[in-house]
């Protein structure tokens, strides 16, 4: 509506109609719900983004857990073993743990796809010595299967231990 | 003596928007105009008309306007019976003010351009004056000024007579207005209020030329109002051959059959025929839209 000339002779505040009162406060309530509405719907959506990474971090560590297990049945299918199961480091502070005092482990090689076959390369510093580790390797309840290689024990015993690492079930 | 009522359109809803009563103060009369504002514009309600005794109120720029203050609070009074007094809307006749089309320049405030083009010719100093104006299309702005004094002693009156009034127009402004809002072709118009008139030429929405004279209602007024329209037309319409004439006010009817045949109304107001000319009332046309 466009701007009326007004004469008086005296300036007037200019008085509303009560309908445009009415109307501007009908607006103004329906403003306020309108941004009551839209933060509640805003703080839902927040709550529906959080518990959605929540699952979905559950999610990946399900399928994690999964992808884990499928891993390892399949190593158990084929005869294999799974790393999860006997990390390196475990199996050489095993064998490191058996080793005698005048014996030293030269190389250590572990197969995993061949069910954890484990090749020692050891110099003992005498017979005696070397039949020390042999006993104690056998002793062991981790490792089975022990096979010394060729010696000489007229001095410095120098050979390869072969043996399994044995799993738990 | 209220001489007829028209209801207009309206519905439930538009009424609800409330109403304002239009309350002109002239020579010969007082005219109430009560009309409904609607979301679609105003749609007139109540129209009553109330002649005043002769010399009762001499419109004019100075000096006191109402001769007979009484007659005129008791005419006043008398024709409010019946329609809203909350809402009033004080019509000034032709004559109180003096009007002028201007243009103000770009960035200047129109009020302030209209102050300072019409002070010099003020028959008062321009501080006892109330200026505003009416957007008159094309950049250009009608603008008018009263004197405080007078517009007092009709408020005044009106107060007396129990109306709230919360706006004062001029009869000839809102006149204007209505033929700004009928957006015709090239039409030369004579508003005419009982001791003044204002003659405009407008085309599509904007008013090109405009005077403003007090009215000589000696014998052949009509045919000197010929004259000077077809002269204002032809000045405005750069000979754009014949320009329809229109004439519209409470004695119009008596001028028309002498202005010539091409000579209507406003047309514009959806009144019906009233005695007393009130249906013909110049400034009718702009309070309804």
């Amino acid at each position: 509506m466009t701007r009326q000339p007004d004469f008086s002779s005296t300036p007037r505040t200019s008085r509303v109609p009560l309908y445009q009162q009415l109307a501007f406060a009908a607006c103004a309530l329906v403003a306020i719900a309108a941004a009551l509405q839209a933060y509640q719907a805003r703080e839902q959506a927040q709550a529906a983004r959080r518990r959605l990474a929540e699952v979905s971090r559950d999610v990946d560590v399900a399928r994690g857990r999964a992808q884990a297990l499928e891993s390892r049945a399949r190593a158990a299918r084929a005869g294999m073993l799974a790393p999860e199961d006997a990390p390196p480091a475990r199996i050489v502070a095993e064998v490191a743990s058996l080793l005698p005092d005048d014996v030293r482990l030269e190389r250590i090689a572990i197969d995993y796809r061949h069910g954890g076959v484990l090749e020692l390369l050891v110099v003992a510093h005498d017979a005696r010595a070397w039949d020390r580790l042999l006993q104690q390797l056998e002793g062991a309840s981790r490792i089975r299967e022990v096979e010394p290689g060729p010696e000489a024990r007229a001095a410095e015993v120098r050979s390869l231990v072969r043996a399994r690492w044995a799993s738990p079930r | 003596m209220r001489l007829g009522s028209y209801i207009g359109v309206n519905i439930g809803g538009v009424a609800l928007l409330g109403t304002r009563t239009y309350l002109a103060v002239d020579a010969s009369c007082v005219t109430a105009a009560e009309v409904v504002e609607g979301v679609r514009g105003q749609r007139l309600r109540t129209l009553a008309h109330e002649p005043l005794p002769q010399g009762a109120v001499l419109p004019g720029p100075l000096g006191p306007n109402l001769a007979a203050a009484d007659a005129v609070r008791a005419g006043v009074a008398r024709v409010l019976r019946g329609v809203g007094r909350a809402r009033v809307t004080l019509v000034l006749p032709d004559g109180v003010g003096r009007i002028a089309l201007v243009e103000p320049p770009r960035g200047v405030v129109a009020r302030d351009y209209v102050r300072y083009r019409l002070a010099a010719s003020l028959p008062w100093p321009a501080a006892e004056g109330v200026f505003d104006t009416l957007d008159a299309g094309s950049g250009r702005v009608v603008g008018a000024a009263v004197r405080r004094a007078t517009v007092a002693e009709y408020e005044q009156a009106a107060s007396a007579a129990g109306a709230n009034v919360e706006q004062v127009h001029l009869a000839p402004l809102l006149g204007l207005a209505g033929l700004l809002r009928e957006r015709r072709e090239d039409e030369a118009h004579a508003l005419l209020g009982d001791v003044a008139m204002c003659l405009a030429f407008v085309r599509e929405g904007s008013i090109l030329a405009l005077r403003s004279r007090r009215r000589d209602r000696s014998r052949g007024e009509a045919s000197r109002l010929r004259a000077e329209l077809v002269r204002l037309a032809s000045q405005a319409a750069n000979g754009n051959g014949s320009v329809p004439l229109a004439v519209s006010g409470s004695d119009a009817p008596g001028l028309r059959p002498d202005l010539g045949a091409g000579a209507t109304g406003n047309g514009s107001a959806p009144v019906p025929a009233l005695a007393g000319g009130a249906a013909e009332a110049s400034w009718l046309p702009g309070i309804v839209a």
